[in-house]
């Protein structure tokens, strides 16, 4: 699989209700070390959202703030956005089917380390 | 010692770097049809490309990505790829524009056909590219464009009425034989001139050729914060000298020796060679930094090896892209069109394709993972966000007004 | 207009506090936000390619991803005729992907920097064949600029 076949895919839940769609997909870095200088990144949930578009600009996940008028409608535009970890998924190939029991989960980047060195 | 040198070199540079043929067709085209009624457009676009310049630069200097990777990054492939096709376009619009430019003021000196000079032309920015150093480059053009500066005293020799100049600066208003859509279509065209996108990809590249860090920051802003008003000045004298000697005949300029006339009444034989050189060092720069940004735009979308401070074998594909360029642009020009009207139109288009350019700059320039504490302040960003909503406005008023207009005639 | 769901037609509150994550104990990367369309520079900082695509391979090594039953692996970067399918849909077959292989990433910033040197990567054919058969064999094409 390469991982456009994921991205931009509607996800419904296992009744067949639409719940948007495949915004991003969430990669931890805690796979097996493959014989590099990284381990190798593991899938680890999807990151589902009412709307495509604009949001790999990513202002509904992380503490950007600024400029304070764009960031603002950005986030409220993906307001809704959920992940749900890969576990949950009960199908892939075309739209993306959810297990039964899927929980969703808030989609905040879960640490501010990325930050550029000179900080 | 050393470092004022420094100092003032970038400044000399950032002026004559500044001007092109787009600035001086189309502010001796609106001088000779609005006088100074538009010069206020002229501030307008020098405080946005300060701005844009600015962030494109200080992105550059801290973060190491040159414009065109920012835009495909924020934008994903398809919006970038979209503005690509529209970037490299206008670009190599701007480019033909440029040649033709050196070729026609070739002619002026020598009274040879622009054909015979166009691709003496292309091949001497082609052979520059190749073997020159950026620095050598960018130094030399810039200061051989300072020669322009005989516009603004050739505006003086003229002994103009000050005050109505000032007065429709000031108090700009439509002349009474032009309609206001004509107006505000010329005013779109001027903004496009004074913020190409392309100034700004090869700001932003330039920054890595000459390996920028944050240290560089404050020298870069000087040369931008100085340079650009003062080339938007000579911008606004260009208009003046046309205003002066055309607008009472009600003659419009349509040729480069029509461009240059008010200077050779003004100044005579002397002058009119020095305003030649300065026109071939514009154009010929302006034609370099076109050039080089038809490479930087494609390499940095699709990630190939690009930079002069590579051996060209070293960056092939970057290379051969210009090579490709340079061929069009003087294919183009040989079928006879004229330079004069490519430049009014790849003005407009400049206006139409700024702000994909401008937005995924504004974003990069916000975000901490690129810029560290280095992003944008409160004041920037409030300018910023203004100049948006002009860019965007110049950006969808341009196309309906081009065809309301017949593009301004 | 790209496609949306009506928000009142989804079966949650799009305005519900969600919990959040415990902090997974390895490095998290947003795939759009950090790979996707970035530079990869290698050992010497020569830029080799943007990132077009990823790999996704089961633990297994199959490609043939089908569910979140099993754990799923990013196995390598994808570039080239890739990018077609992110413009405009379809596929390319497997055997015209150009991958630089995971191991081979030694850090991930603004830039994906790889270990090893660019020249001993396939996908900068293209790069070669412009140099040794264009480019290369114009006079001054070997030289620095001067």
């Amino acid at each position: 699989m390469i991982l456009s076949d994921l991205l931009d895919a509607p996800v419904r839940a296992a009744s067949g209700d639409l719940l948007g769609y495949v915004v991003d997909v969430r990669l931890v870095l805690d796979g097996p070390l493959d014989g590099g200088i990284l381990v190798t990144p593991r899938v680890h949930g999807l990151l589902v959202s009412p709307r495509t578009g604009t949001s790999f600009l990513g202002y509904e996940r992380t503490d950007v703030r600024s400029p304070a008028l764009l960031a603002r409608w950005l986030r409220w535009r993906h307001r809704g956005t959920f992940l749900v970890r890969w576990s949950d998924v009960a199908a892939v190939g075309g739209d993306v089917t959810l297990a039964q029991d899927y929980r969703r989960w808030s989609p905040t980047f879960p640490e501010t380390v990325h930050q550029h060195p000179t900080t | 010692m050393k470092r004022l040198l420094g100092v003032a070199l970038g400044v000399l540079t950032a002026i004559g770097g500044f001007l092109d043929i787009g600035d001086l067709v189309t502010n001796a085209v609106v001088g000779s049809r609005f006088g100074l009624n538009l010069a206020w457009v002229v501030v307008v676009g020098v405080v946005g490309i300060c701005l844009f310049a600015q962030m494109s630069g200080r992105v550059a200097a801290v973060s190491g990505r040159a414009t065109f990777e920012i835009i495909r990054e924020r934008l994903g492939p398809r919006t970038a790829g979209a503005n690509l096709v529209a970037s490299f376009l206008i670009n190599l619009l701007t480019l033909t524009a440029e040649v033709g430019g050196i070729a026609l003021a070739l002619q002026l000196a020598s009274s040879v056909e622009p054909r015979l000079w166009i691709p003496v032309a292309g091949l001497a920015v082609w052979l520059v590219i190749w073997r020159a150093k950026f620095s050598i480059l960018e130094n030399v053009t810039g200061l051989l464009g300072l020669t322009l500066v005989v516009f603004a005293v050739a505006l003086f020799l003229l002994g103009p009425d000050w005050s109505e100049l000032a007065d429709q600066a000031l108090s700009p208003t439509v002349p009474g034989d032009e309609g206001h859509a004509v107006y505000w279509y010329y005013a779109i065209a001027l903004f496009g001139a004074a913020m190409t996108p392309y100034e700004v990809f090869f700001f932003s590249s330039g920054a890595r050729e000459e390996k920028w860090t944050v240290k560089d920051l404050s020298q870069s802003r000087l040369n931008v914060l100085v340079g650009f008003p003062l080339g938007g000045i000579l911008s606004v004298a260009i208009a003046a000298c046309a205003a002066v000697v055309f607008l009472p005949a009600s003659v419009e300029v349509s040729s480069l020796s029509q461009i240059v006339l008010p200077v050779a009444l003004a100044g005579g034989k002397l002058a009119l060679a020095v305003v030649i050189v300065g026109i071939v060092a514009a154009t010929f720069g302006a034609a370099l930094e076109t050039g080089l940004s038809s490479g930087y735009t494609l390499a940095q979308y699709l990630g190939w090896s690009w930079g002069k401070f590579r051996r060209p074998a070293q960056a092939a594909r970057f290379h051969l892209t210009m090579i490709i360029a340079l061929l069009v642009a003087v294919a183009v020009l040989m079928t006879s069109v004229d330079p004069i009207k490519v430049t009014e139109f790849s003005v407009v288009f400049s206006a139409v394709a700024l702000p994909l350019t401008y937005l995924p700059i504004l974003l990069v320039a916000n975000d901490p993972e690129y810029m560290g504490k280095h992003v944008n302040g409160r004041v920037t960003n409030a300018l910023a966000l203004v100049y948006l909503v002009v860019i965007l406005a110049a950006s969808l008023a341009a196309i309906p007004l081009m065809i309301a207009t017949g593009a301004g005639s | 207009m790209s496609p949306r769901v009506r928000r009142t037609a989804l079966p949650y509150d799009v305005d519900e506090d969600l919990p959040r994550e415990p902090t997974p104990a390895g490095r998290v990367l947003d795939a759009r936000l950090h790979l996707l369309d970035r530079q990869t520079l290698d050992v010497d900082d020569v830029p080799v390619a943007c990132v077009d695509d990823l790999e996704v391979r089961t633990a297994s090594g199959s490609g043939d991803v089908t569910s979140g039953a099993s754990p799923a692996y990013v196995t390598a970067l994808l570039s080239g005729p890739v990018l077609g399918t992110r413009l405009f849909g379809g596929r390319p077959p497997a055997s015209r992907l150009h991958r630089i292989l995971w191991r081979n990433v030694a850090d991930v910033g603004t830039t994906v920097r790889l270990g090893v040197r660019g020249e001993d990567l396939d996908v900068l054919w293209v790069e070669r064949w412009v140099r040794d058969h264009v480019v290369g064999r114009i006079p001054g094409g070997r030289h620095d600029p001067q």
